[in-house]
């Protein structure tokens, strides 16, 4: 399905109670609004997530990024995973993808921070630097360590939650979860 | 202590359900975790700004969509977004047309009378044919 079909759809006659599984069956029988509720549902932790990891002012460009590889990879989706589980996955190729074009632009992390940059997001430059720093270490953790953080920190799971995502028992996620921050806390003080 | 009781004394750290440890060792994490977060923030989106975010990102997939229609070398014909295209095309014909067909109008010729006249009327032949090629060129992009 081309995104200029999905665009010409904007009416919204589904329901918000619909799973996950049906709205992606609608959307794949050319009900293209089911998209927006899919959206709506999903956006609170792709975005959380994204801002964790990614410069303030790059948050919206990468999430768009991200819905849209949704949108056309969508009609492939086989539902062998979760949709959330998807997308997640998903987010951290573009997360991935953004740091590899940030890297080939020779862009640096810790850009400086202007004044008005600050004012704009309500923050004081100290603050900014100090969350770029933050996700810089974060970035050059390994992936199983910086994806625990994310899932607790970014998307406020719950250690059970954790576990049952990365099909591990809860012991060995809260083990995984302190040598994150262990490993962190190494990056930060380097 | 031991790693165990580690684990889990982080954990309910982060859940909120115990207090500072007197270990050394997971003060440091404890510091780390109350940095984290208190640097980034992990608020959503209210509905107001999932709502803007929706009409930009349809916005962006619409002039996405019309740039990938326009294929890249008819964009780069288009003479009247780019004029400066079509003037360095002119030239160049110009100069190809100029270096083919001058040595034909020289007066007085070549030695060799033979061959220079089926050089005068090769090269008469291309420089007709790219001039017409030009023309029918400039007819083509005129009619669309």
């Amino acid at each position: 399905m081309s995104t200029t079909k999905y665009m010409e759809n904007t009416s919204n006659p589904l329901s918000t109670e619909a799973s996950d599984e049906t709205l992606i069956g609608q959307f794949k029988a050319g009900k293209t609004e089911a998209f927006d509720f899919l959206y709506h549902r999903h956006l609170p932790s792709v975005y959380k997530r994204v801002r964790y990891v990614v410069p303030e002012n790059d948050v919206e460009d990468v999430t768009q990024e991200i819905f849209i590889a949704a949108i056309k990879s969508l009609p492939s989706f086989r539902g062998d995973s979760q949709f959330s589980t998807w997308l997640r996955t998903l987010t951290n190729h573009k997360v991935a993808e953004f740091y590899r074009k940030r890297t080939r632009k020779q862009e640096p992390m810790l850009a400086p921070l202007s004044d008005a940059n600050a004012k704009i997001t309500g923050n004081t430059s100290k603050t900014m630097e100090e969350r770029v720093y933050l996700q810089r270490a974060l970035h050059e953790l390994p992936e199983n360590y910086r994806e625990v953080l994310l899932l607790r920190f970014a998307e406020d799971l719950q250690f059970n939650e954790i576990a049952s995502l990365t099909n591990q028992n809860l012991e060995a996620t809260k083990s995984l979860f302190r040598r994150a921050v262990a490993a962190l806390r190494a990056h930060l003080d380097k | 202590m031991n790693d165990i009781d580690k684990d889990n004394h982080i954990a309910d750290f982060v859940d909120g359900k115990t207090a500072s440890s007197p270990d050394p060792e997971l003060v440091q994490l404890e510091e780390t975790i109350l940095r984290l977060k208190s640097t980034l923030p992990s608020d959503a989106p209210d509905i107001a700004k999932s709502k803007q975010m929706l009409v930009r990102l349809k916005a962006r997939m619409k002039r996405e969509e019309e740039t990938k229609k326009i294929p890249f070398w008819k964009k780069l014909f288009n003479f009247q977004a780019n004029p400066q295209v079509g003037m360095i095309l002119a030239v160049a014909m110009i100069l190809i047309i100029a270096i083919i067909t001058v040595p034909s109008l020289e007066i007085g010729g070549s030695s060799n009378p033979v061959t220079g006249t089926a050089n005068n009327s090769t090269s008469l032949l291309i420089g007709g044919g790219l001039i017409g090629i030009l023309l029918l060129v400039y007819w083509i992009f005129r009619k669309k």
